[in-house]
């Protein structure tokens, strides 16, 4: 665990990010800290941080996903549309589209490593079409009724803990494992750092890609189906916002945007900041479009010191390059 | 009259001492060498001397007046010029745009004259005889090799006083290392000053009027290089004596046919090689760099395309990826080229380095038997004698011997009994380049098949048992027992037999 921290030094930058802005948040508005609040604070951050899962496999895979709105909100329609209201027919809707999220993931996945398109021309190009598709399908009408197990699952609690706050403990587990304790962990940072070392040292690139854009894809299929719950119905564009959040929480973790190095539990930091920092911005009575504004400028800001400049920063404090000097002998 | 003067040099990075009042000077019309082990100082020294790094305390003076170099431009005004190791070349680029770059002649108008740039350029490669290379590729496209001249090239557009030469001919195939040699003694005739860093003790000799030696940031000896022997340098260089550089070689080879190759040809530098390679035996290739040696290995690697017969221990194969190579003890594993950038993960540690092609069998029920593998870890670090403070240790901290040393580690980690070494001594202290001669010697008694290139002829002469000569992607020559000498090998790579 210490080699752990030792390495991951900015996750924990990210974790004093979380308790300074729940201090001064606290200043700005008393009411913050209430246990009601709180609580709507980590559910807004569990959706966060459930779609940036996906996200943060593929960040440390050296690509990003920008198919992720879309898959969200279609994921979101289609459940409605599925289930209609039924919470028996989501045995097979939620499966079916946690597979389908799967599958436009593999679609990204396999155009990235098997036919060279950059990441951000493919996902993006995803991302629209599967815009234009559900457009063409439902016609752009909202879709009413959400099953009443999705809103147990997005906005129920279990004593006093939100059920969406476990399932997210969950992933954070699950996450720990893959990057952690597993083989495919190893090829994945690899395969971020240098994919002709990882390819050189026998990594099944290809393979290890496709399966961070699949994850990638069904954890916004299922961000999508738990959102319906908590907004009570699926509409367009509801999945919009979580484009530069997933990005931005990811980042704020500690991750290289460039791959190769980061954690979930950074990200979950990052989710954690991302969401008081919505919480906090109105209590500074600011219009809508300053606010976007300040929202905006806080995340760059946050961003570019949790990642690149610290990293660099940290780089030229500790004595530099005996690796150089190694390679030139000197 | 001194042309440099340097006294009580010294330089921390943080608790690493690199130099420390270290000494330094020379005159102008001479070549002077540098010499020391990887670590002694060399670098952090030229790097202060080119302005990429300031001194901490000590005084350097340039022609009589004092020098505080703040950046490289301020070297470039005063005339110093050098070419490192480490490329700056922009890929995208073409060669006469990347030795002009910043510089460019310009027209009327602020934009580069083309016309000016190519003959200034042509007039620079005549002038200081360069091989022939065309001045309007771009050099992505271009060998190491190749690279490297035009570094060399780009150096020398600004007309410099002091060269300094940082390991430049490492990368340089035997003609074209020797034609810098002679670049290096032009610009001494000049009257010019040419500090010259090498590892190879034969280039020092032909070259160079004096030797300074640093050892452990401080300078240890200053000879005219006739004065001295070989020895005496080398002993000066790692503070104690030093057991023979070239292992000796018994026969190990068997009957047992380990790599069979029939007609393979890669991309349009490899035609048509067929050769075999037996078990216990190390074959060496050589031939001028960009003659197919490095399309022959990666073939052999899958990491090339090829088209041929192959046959492993016996039984086809055609690896189409490295990964189909790498499957363990029938296998075939390459120590890389580019050790940076193909060889190893630079931020990440060694341990994690040693096991990547490896990791899988750590794996019990999805999760990584770590003790099993820090295990592993350790009996190779210890094997290979890798000097690192932890396994958890970045391998881009180590130095170019021990980094080498990982990649061998992570080699035989995998149990392939073919193995393929790419240049493995490139950029590597003399000291480890002896372990690393052992080594290829002790691997092939018990019972390894390797497959050897080298850049730099006596080690061929020294370490394999046959040398095939490769000469425009063919097979020239297979020489073996006392047909094996630097003459005979260079005259296969030039030459055509009926000549």
């Amino acid at each position: 665990m210490n080699r752990f921290l030792a390495r991951n030094r900015l996750i924990l930058l990210a974790y004093a990010g979380v308790v300074v802005l729940l201090l001064v948040t606290a200043l700005f508005s008393p009411g913050f800290l209430s246990p009601a609040n709180l609580r709507s604070t980590l559910v807004l951050a569990a959706f966060v941080g459930i779609v940036a899962f996906g996200q943060t496999f593929v960040i440390i895979g050296g690509g990003i996903d920008l198919s992720i709105p879309w898959v969200l909100n279609c994921a979101a329609l289609l459940l409605t549309m599925m289930a209609g209201g039924q919470d028996l027919a989501l045995i097979w809707a939620i499966p079916l589209l946690l597979a389908g999220g799967a599958a436009i993931g593999f679609l990204n996945g396999a155009g990235v490593a098997i036919f060279g398109v950059p990441p951000i021309i493919m996902t993006l190009a995803v991302n629209v079409i599967l815009q234009g598709l559900i457009l063409v399908y439902t016609g752009g009408s909202p879709t009413p009724s959400t099953p009443a197990l999705i809103k147990f699952l997005a906005v129920g609690r279990v004593g006093p803990i939100p059920v969406i706050g476990l399932v997210w403990v969950a992933l954070g587990i699950v996450a720990t494992v893959l990057l952690s304790k597993s083989a495919f962990g190893r090829h994945l940072y690899a395969l971020g750092t240098s994919a002709t070392v990882a390819e050189f040292s026998g990594v099944p690139t290809a393979r290890t890609t496709i399966i961070t854009y699949m994850i990638s894809g069904m954890t916004a299929a299922l961000a999508g189906i738990l959102l319906t719950g908590y907004s009570g119905v699926a509409y367009l564009g509801m999945g919009d916002a979580y484009l530069f959040t997933s990005v931005a929480a990811v980042a704020i973790g500690g991750a290289s945007i460039l791959g190769g190095s980061g954690h979930y539990l950074g990200t979950v930091a990052g989710a954690l900041v991302l969401t008081i920092l919505t919480g906090l911005l109105p209590a500074l009575n600011l219009s809508n479009g300053a606010l976007l504004v300040v929202y905006g400028a806080v995340i760059l800001v946050t961003v570019s010191i949790s990642s690149e400049t610290w990293g660099v920063l940290f780089q030229h404090l500790r004595p530099p390059a005996r690796e150089k000097q190694g390679e030139t002998s000197g | 009259m001194e042309l440099i003067d340097v006294k009580d040099l010294s330089k921390r990075f943080g608790g690493i001492i690199a130099l420390s009042d270290a000494t330094f000077s020379a005159r102008a019309g001479e070549v002077h060498a540098l010499l020391g082990e990887n670590g002694a100082g060399k670098s952090t020294f030229i790097q202060i001397l080119s302005g990429a790094l300031r001194y901490d305390s000590g005084a350097i003076h340039v022609g009589g007046s004092e020098y505080r170099p703040q950046n490289p431009d301020a070297a470039q005004s005063l005339g110093i010029a050098a070419v490192f190791q480490e490329l700056s070349l922009i890929p995208d680029l073409t060669v006469e745009e990347n030795i002009w770059f910043r510089h460019e002649p310009l027209t009327w108008f602020g934009t580069t004259c083309r016309k000016r740039m190519r003959a200034a350029t042509l007039e620079l490669f005549d002038r200081y005889h360069f091989p022939a290379i065309r001045p309007d590729r771009e050099l992505r496209h271009m060998t190491l090799a190749e690279r490297q001249i035009v570094e060399i090239a780009k150096a020398l557009a600004k007309n410099p006083r002091i060269l300094i030469l940082d390991e430049a001919t490492s990368a340089l195939p035997a003609i074209e290392a020797d034609w810098l040699l002679k670049l290096s003694r032009q610009i001494a005739e000049e009257g010019r000053l040419s500090i010259f860093i090498s590892h190879r003790m034969g280039e020092v000799r032909a070259v160079a009027d004096r030797l300074t030696i640093f050892r452990n940031g401080s300078t240890v000896a200053v000879h005219e290089a006739k004065a001295v022997s070989d020895d005496q340098i080398v002993t000066e260089m790692i503070g104690r004596q030093l057991d023979r550089l070239y292992p000796v070689r018994t026969a190990s080879r068997t009957e047992r046919l380990a790599l069979e190759v029939r007609g393979l040809s890669s991309g349009h530098r490899l035609r048509d090689a067929t050769f075999a390679l037996y078990e216990g035996e190390v074959l060496g290739v050589g031939g001028l760099q960009g003659h197919g040696q490095r399309e022959l290995l990666q073939a052999l690697f899958g990491a090339a395309p090829s088209k041929g017969d192959m046959k492993l221990w016996g039984k086809p194969v055609s690896p189409s990826s490295p990964r189909d190579a790498l499957t363990g003890r029938d296998g075939i594993a390459l120590v890389p080229e580019d050790r940076r950038g193909q060889g190893l993960l630079l931020p990440k540690s060694v341990s994690e380095n040693l096991t990547l092609s490896v990791i899988r069998r750590f794996s019990r029920g999805g999760l990584l038997d770590k003790q099993q593998e820090a295990g592993l870890v350790r009996e190779m670090v210890d094997f290979l004698r890798i000097k690192a403070d932890t396994p958890d240790q970045p391998v881009g901290t180590l130095s170019g011997g021990n980094q080498q040393k990982v990649v061998f580690g992570k080699m035989l980690l995998t149990e392939a009994r073919v193995l393929l070494l790419y240049d493995p001594t490139r950029g590597v202290d003399v000291g480890t380049k002896g372990e690393i001669f052992r080594l290829i010697r002790d691997l092939a008694a018990k019972g390894y098949a390797i497959l050897f290139y080298s850049s730099d002829l006596p080690e061929l002469v020294h370490v394999a048992d046959r040398v095939l000569v490769l000469r425009e992607g063919a097979i020239a020559a297979t020489l073996s027992g006392d047909e094996i000498t630097e003459e005979a090998i260079l005259s296969a790579a030039v030459l055509d037999k009926a000549a």
